[in-house]
């Protein structure tokens, strides 16, 4: 086998803290092809980032790296890392907002690196970073390397740091979570182009991401990465089709689904690295752990390319994970728990100097949610659904529409009592809990202010409810996982009994493993407490797990909605039709039909037409862009806003 | 990082100590001083005028021959007053208007700050004079005056954090099962908008003190025969030449207690701000 062009051996990275040293990276080691995609694949804490890092000479001066080994293309990496990077080795960041500085116009931006390294006239760079930008699938590129970044979306300026690391032509893209801050659509095109820039140019690819679909897209070998060790390496599409670390196994059973089988999570947390483990480090979370896994186990090499380090790794695939069925208590009674009818809501933009606009974030909008209903409500960002979900609580002045709870009308500042059964569970854990009070302070407040016992028992009681010990109740939020601080954000919409919650991204800043225990939860006490749920989410597999119900939004409308089942399959509105064909999925291979939108989600629509015109691949003509799309049932419940017929 | 109200677990810097332990030092020497002067610092003693600084008389006599150090000593109450009670009185009204104005966005938003715009618009010294020229003079009054000068900062500075504070989630929580205003203001955001007003309150004492002894310096603060250090200042003009320590003691402790209470000002913001630590 010829030498690859990029490999580390044995690397590890500790930090110096106060508690002793923290081992992010122990031993790992990697190696790119020439021409090929490796994935690097691990949940937050693994040490993905560290890697990256390492291999561009970027981490920290505390960081005490050692390697026996780390080349690139022959050259010793760690020492030749800083004339490689920008140059040999280009590299693409998660947040394209923040690696763009907002003052330089983005065409400069591009070439940069280019002109330090690869020196050519500045006019030259910039026709090449154009054709770049073609290839990667801006119609427009000079428009978009005179712009500013603010002027861009996020999928444009990412698709221009892409451009920036090609230009200096690398042997080697580094990509740092490149999809992970956008919408799902987007995210597809980019992959797509990815594909096809690293089949045209022979291009190498770390690729290190959370997301074994779009590790799985790309890369034709991947790496799994567990607490700063190595578990798991081979082809990407063996290893995911049949895991040998139970890590990776777990790690895939984790992922929603439309499969109505209850989700498999992973125990426990993280082990703390700055206490050395010999053994597995899996082990305290290990369904197949045994007392022999505390001994050293190393990553055995086997003769098809994998290497597992498992001493249990032959039992994994004869042990099947517990396939429960989620109870289906899907009853859906008539009469409405709660009902809006054509609610608006619109923000101004400009003022004195800029021209005034205004921005429908929900656009005439009639949802109705029965008792004990899930009612999934999906759409990318800016489509209004966190929105419309404020709207449905009050908790934001509609300018239009009615809403109705359990037949009464909801006044717009509704009386304690709708506020005590209709709650809400936000999306980020860190910040949806005061910091300054403890969880027994946070918890007791919803019961006395609904004049609820409020004693340590109840409290007890709610943090029984989601699964945490009683004594969390005298800690302070900073003290608790992410996982924990939702759970304890779930305790809070919950403790007054509600009968409606909104759960707004409420797992999407979660981990998989994580976010698969918070979702069992969240159907666990919805079979408990019958409470009904409006799930907001940007992920459709999540939201295909857990609503009985979907509604698809687009630019403040909803375009289709229906029974889970029925909006999950043909007949599609377009737009869930190409939200469906854009998540990437493991082992979709080239299966499924790839549909991919034009430009970008902010495009603006014809008023008057339909909203998702401007980008839709079935659009049928003028008359699209002229009238409102009508609603058509192909069955009962199952409504589609679309000017195609139903057979077409 | 910081757990509970505002307190974090890391020692105290060193600023802070010891900027601390030289205000309370002043502090004891304002309250005692009365029984640790050795002569009575009003007390006329015509033989000894200007008489320099001495065994007997440290810091010297003044025109009437009294003792410097004694009158030095009992000044330091007005300046320890007007600092911290001008700040205290600033929170008094600052903090409550800046988080109504925060929480009540419209008309009484608008009322407050374009009214806090007027009065940060005028020469801090100009709206003291303002103040005063209309009232009798007086410690009281100096207090107030500089008190008022020094709300619209802390308006403002209230007003910004707690509008942070406002666009978190906890605070949509806390709507959510419809609390009032008030509880939202008082659970939510106060607790968590105090650090960096209590920081910039450390270091808006030095700027009252400041500002009341150049009241009393121009006249408009306590009168004679008391013994501000301003206004010890502006008597001793006519003698600096032949007499200079009657106005250099007032001054040096002036210099002094600015410098202890911005240390301590300073040694507070690096303990309560965790981005100042990385």
């Amino acid at each position: 086998m010829a030498e690859p062009l990029f490999s580390i051996d044995g690397l590890s990275v500790g930090y110096r803290t106060p508690r002793g040293l923290l081992r992010a990276l122990d031993e790992v080691s990697l190696s790119v092809p020439r021409g090929g995609a490796l994935g690097l694949v691990g949940e937050s804490g693994s040490g993905k980032s560290t890697v990256v890092m390492a291999a561009l000479g970027l981490l920290a001066p505390s960081a005490r790296v050692t390697a026996r080994g780390a080349r690139f293309d022959g050259a010793d990496l760690l020492a030749a890392a800083p004339s490689l990077r920008g140059r040999r080795i280009g590299v693409v960041f998660q947040d394209p907002a923040a690696a763009l500085n907002p003052a330089l116009p983005v065409g400069l931006q591009v070439i940069e690196a280019a002109l330090l390294h690869r020196p050519a006239p500045r006019a030259a760079l910039l026709e090449r970073a154009a054709g770049l930008l073609g290839e990667l699938g801006i119609a427009r590129p000079h428009d978009v390397l005179a712009a500013y970044p603010h002027q861009l979306s996020g999928g444009m300026k990412q698709r221009a740091l892409i451009a920036a690391a090609l230009l200096p032509e690398p042997d080697l893209l580094l990509l740092d979570e490149p999809t992970t801050a956008l919408d799902v659509t987007v995210e597809a095109q980019i992959l797509d182009k990815l594909a096809a820039l690293q089949a045209a140019r022979g291009l190498s690819m770390l690729l290190v991401s959370h997301n074994l679909g779009v590790v799985d897209r790309l890369c034709d070998t991947v790496a799994v990465l567990y607490a700063g060790r190595l578990v798991e390496s081979g082809p990407t599409a063996a290893v995911l089709a049949t895991p040998q670390h139970p890590y990776t196994r777990a790690l895939l059973a984790a992922r929603p689904g439309p499969a109505r089988t209850r989700l498999v999570p992973i125990p426990g947390n993280l082990p703390d690295l700055t206490v050395a483990d010999p053994g597995c480090n899996f082990r305290p979370r290990c369904p197949l752990a045994e007392a022999a896994c505390a001994a050293p186990q190393a990553l055995t090499l086997r003769a098809d390319g994998r290497a597992v380090r498992c001493r249990r790794a032959g039992v994994v695939a004869d042990t099947p994970l517990p396939a429960e069925a989620v109870a289906d208590a899907r009853t859906v009674q008539s009469a409405p728990l709660l009902e809006g009818r054509g609610l608006v809501r619109s923000f101004r933009r400009g003022g004195w100097f800029a021209p005034r606009s205004t921005v429908h974030a929900v656009a005439d909008v009639s949802v109705a949610i029965g008792r004990g209903e899930v009612l999934g409500l999906v759409g990318e960002s800016g489509s209004g659904k966190s929105t419309l979900g404020r709207l449905l609580l009050r908790l934001e002045p509609a300018e239009g529409g009615t809403l109705a709870f359990d037949g009464q009308a909801v006044p717009a500042a509704p009386a304690a009592a709708f506020r005590r059964r209709a709650q809400i569970v936000l999306q980020n854990p860190d910040t949806s809990l005061n910091p300054r009070q403890r969880i027994g302070t946070i918890l007791r407040r919803p019961l006395a202010r609904f004049g609820l016992p409020a004693g340590t028992e109840q409290v007890a009681a709610l943090l029984a409810m989601v699964r945490l010990p009683a004594d969390y109740a005298s800690r302070f939020p900073h003290q608790l996982s992410g996982g924990e601080k939702q759970r304890v954000g779930i305790a809070r919409a919950l403790a007054s009994r509600p009968d409606f919650v909104v759960c707004d991204e409420a797992v999407s800043a979660l981990d998989v493993s994580v976010q698969a225990a918070v979702l069992n939860l969240l159907a666990d006490l919805r079979a408990a407490t019958g409470v009904a749920l409006l799930f907001i989410s940007h992920d459709i597999g999540v939201v295909a797990h857990i609503a009985d119900r979907i509604a698809v939004m687009y630019r403040g409308r909803i375009v289709e909605e229906g029974p889970a089942a029925e909006v999950l399959r043909p007949p599609f509105h377009p737009y869930t039709e190409a939200l469906l064909s854009a998540v990437p999925v493991v082992g979709a291979g080239d299966r499924v039909a790839r549909i991919r939108l034009a430009g970008e989600p902010d495009a603006p629509a014809p008023p008057g037409g339909c909203p998702f015109a401007p980008r839709c691949p079935r659009r049928i003509g003028e008359i699209c862009d002229a009238q409102a799309p009508p609603w058509r049932t192909p069955s009962s419940g199952h409504r589609i806003a679309c000017h195609l017929p139903l057979d077409g | 990082m910081s757990a509970a109200l505002a307190v974090p677990r890391r020692l105290p810097p060193a600023a802070l100590l010891a900027g601390g332990a030289i205000v309370l030092g002043f502090i004891v020497l304002a309250l005692l001083g009365p029984w640790l002067a050795p002569y009575d610092p009003t007390r006329f003693a015509v033989r000894l005028r200007f008489t320099p600084p001495s065994l007997a008389h440290p810091f010297g006599t003044d025109e009437f021959g009294r003792d410097v150090f004694s009158r030095v000593l009992a000044g330091a109450r007005y300046s320890l007053a007007m600092g911290f009670g001008a700040t205290g009185l600033s929170l008094l009204f600052g903090v409550p208007l800046g988080l109504i104005a925060a929480i009540r966005r419209g008309a009484v938003e608008t009322a407050i700050m374009r009214g806090t715009d007027l009065l940060i618009s005028l020469p801090p010294i100009l709206l003291g004079l303002l103040i005063l020229a209309v009232t009798q003079p007086g410690l009281g009054k100096t207090i107030l005056a500089v008190g008022i000068v020094y709300t619209p900062i802390l308006v403002r500075l209230t007003r910004a954090v707690a509008l942070g504070v406002l666009a978190e989630d906890f605070v949509l929580a806390a709507r959510a099962r419809g609390e009032s205003d008030v509880s939202i203001l008082v659970r939510e955001v106060a607790p968590n908008a105090l650090a960096p007003i209590i920081v910039e309150a450390g270091l808006r004492v030095t700027f009252a003190i400041l500002l009341g002894s150049a009241l009393s310096f121009l006249g408009l603060g306590p009168q004679p025969p008391s013994s501000e250090w301003g206004l010890m200042i502006a008597e001793s003009r006519e003698f600096i030449a032949q007499a200079p320590w009657i106005g250099l003691a007032p001054g040096f402790a002036l210099c002094a207690l600015l410098m202890s209470v911005n240390l301590f000002g300073e040694g507070l913001r690096a303990w309560l701000d965790p981005r100042a630590h990385g």
